[in-house]
């Protein structure tokens, strides 16, 4: 049978990070894949609602505390070197890198910004 | 769907880092006034290698809150599973059934992000945040952090770690311990001296090897192995032949008999000097531990043999001789086969044997819940094969093993099977044809 640990360095070596939501997708403008751009800046309004401006798109979400958290998995699948203390070859393991609380919900349409408006036709 | 396109990101790893100049121009472009924003943004960037969680380098997991306080404590699960067996993961005493659950949306995780909670908290001075959201795990030195109180031109950049269309979701479910039983009897102990224990080609297994074939948690195969009456023996789990459990416990009730002691008060070192020359001291007290409660008075340790437990032993033994027996006449067998002072009822069988009240004469035949199925529709199903029509109380010892945390016999009974009046008595058949 397949067992596959998945181990945590406890509450000191566990990051909380932020999980957000986008309706929809987000492409790349010229097909180049995501790797590398920029994706936009995220803002808070002083009364805290997450504002997030994406090209000439702006969106305007909430934050919502998860009742049941995440864990952000990743995947390790051993080398030559990564034997247990029996000298045994592990298997592939999963990490806990970290825990996520809150997410940023973006559920509505992202209104466009209108620029370059000419003043004279 | 909403398709975005990043347009302010130049293509390629070299995206250069935004300025607050550049952050307030778009502000001014998007007409918000950054008045009444907070002054720290976040600016989020896909890191050179970011890739979406279906490369399968990693996933979400959902986790109840109970969950995620043992992972905070440094605890870890396992997924369990043969390529033929659905994947469940097992904390330390539960286990879960683990699926994968597909969302439209897009998500994304991006490491040091601030909630605006966080953020008041910090007092931040006007502060540009660049998160780029990397593919692999981030090192210490490129993790951005909000740095609060820094200058105005200062740059933070945010990188979004990856991003997925799905997370593992975990449902609690009833551990999978039919197996653990068909394991240990491939082998089962006949006592030291059977040629069985000669043979070394014969199976036999420790707790890690049943930790790699059963899909449970430990804590639940330790308390599964208890109600096996298994035995740790020589490093490796094993079930006691019945007919040997059987031989052991009489000779322990005879003993009881010969000293005149109370079923309540069993010393183990008599127990030990007198049957030791006959069987191993070690099985002598196991079985002690399987029909008794161990406790200790002055120093000495006795065992309170369970009366249920030995009539049930003693009417599996008479039952496991024929196909059926006349329910009287195995009443007043089985009263004379248990020891003087313990009476037999036939509620001490629930589980191990069945009566059937329509035939002529009443009979009554073994019928073990363990050798049933383990899913709940087919375990009705066989049910409902041997038997069309069963009342509640018939019923009830064959499925309450089935029940989920708050589930009740009576809901299983509502969803899985019908109900009618039978010349006053509510009966239960199945929903389906049953061939």
């Amino acid at each position: 049978m397949v067992q596959i640990v998945i181990s945590s360095t406890g509450a000191e070596g566990l990051a909380e990070w932020v999980l957000m939501e986008l309706q929809g997708e987000i492409e790349a403008r010229y097909s180049t894949g995501l790797a590398g751009n920029l994706l936009g800046d995220l803002h808070y309004t002083t009364e805290g609602i997450p504002v997030l401006i994406v090209g000439h798109h702006i969106l305007y979400g909430k934050i919502i505390h998860l009742e049941k958290p995440f864990a952000v998995l990743v995947k390790h699948t051993p080398g030559k070197q990564d034997c247990d203390e029996l000298g045994r070859e592990t298997g592939t393991q999963y990490l806990v890198t970290a825990l996520i609380k809150n997410k940023i919900l973006f559920k509505t349409r992202p209104k466009p910004i209108i620029t370059n408006v000419p003043k004279k036709v | 769907m909403t398709r975005l396109s990043p347009c302010c990101g130049m293509p390629g790893p070299t995206a250069p880092r935004r300025t607050r100049e550049e952050v307030d121009a778009t502000l001014q472009v998007a007409k918000l006034n950054a008045a009444e924003l907070l002054p720290t943004v976040h600016c989020l960037s896909f890191g050179s290698g970011t890739s979406g969680a279906a490369t399968g380098d990693f996933c979400l997991l959902e986790l109840e809150p109970a969950l995620c306080q043992q992972l905070e404590a440094g605890d870890s699960f396992v997924i369990r599973g043969d390529k033929d067996e659905q994947a469940v993961l097992c904390s330390k005493d539960k286990t879960y059934d683990l699926k994968i659950a597909d969302t439209s949306n897009m998500l994304l995780f991006i490491p040091g992000c601030k909630t605006p909670d966080q953020l008041k908290g910090e007092e931040t001075q006007s502060n540009i945040v660049h998160t780029e959201v990397p593919l692999c795990p981030v090192p210490e030195s490129e993790s951005s952090v909000c740095v609060p109180s820094l200058p105005l031109a200062e740059n933070f950049g945010y990188k979004i770690f990856g991003f997925s269309n799905n997370y593992w979701e975990l449902r609690r479910c009833r551990p999978k311990l039919k197996k653990l039983k068909k394991l240990l009897m491939e082998n089962t102990y006949e006592g030291p001296d059977s040629q069985k224990e000669e043979d070394p080609s014969r199976s036999k297994y420790t707790t890690e090897d049943l930790l790699n074939q059963i899909q449970a948690s430990e804590e639940e195969i330790m308390a599964q192995l208890q109600v096996l009456n298994a035995c740790e023996i020589g490093g490796y789990w094993r079930i006691l032949e019945f007919d040997y459990e059987i031989k052991l416990l009489n000779h322990v009730t005879q003993l009881v008999d010969s000293e005149s002691w109370s079923f309540n008060k069993v010393p183990l070192n008599v127990c030990l000097q007198e049957l030791g020359p006959l069987e191993p001291e070690e099985m002598i007290e196991h079985c002690l531990k399987c029909y008794g409660k161990k406790y200790v008075d002055k120093g000495e340790v006795y065992f309170e043999l369970n009366a249920d437990k030995v009539c049930r032993a003693t009417a599996e033994m008479l039952l496991q001789n024929a196909v059926k027996f006349n329910l009287a006449e195995f009443q007043e067998v089985w009263q004379q086969s248990v020891p003087e002072g313990m009476t037999t009822r036939l509620d001490q069988l629930k589980g191990l044997a069945l009566v059937d009240r329509s035939s002529r004469p009443e009979i009554i035949f073994l019928f073990k819940v363990d050798a049933l199925p383990e899913g709940t529709q087919d375990r009705f199903n066989s049910l409902f094969s041997l038997r069309e029509k069963w009342t509640e109380e018939d019923i009830a010892p064959y499925i309450q093993d089935l029940c989920g945390e708050k589930q009740t016999i009576g809901a299983l009974l509502t969803k899985y099977s019908r109900s009618s009046m039978q010349n006053g008595v509510k009966v239960y058949n199945s929903r389906r044809l049953i061939s």
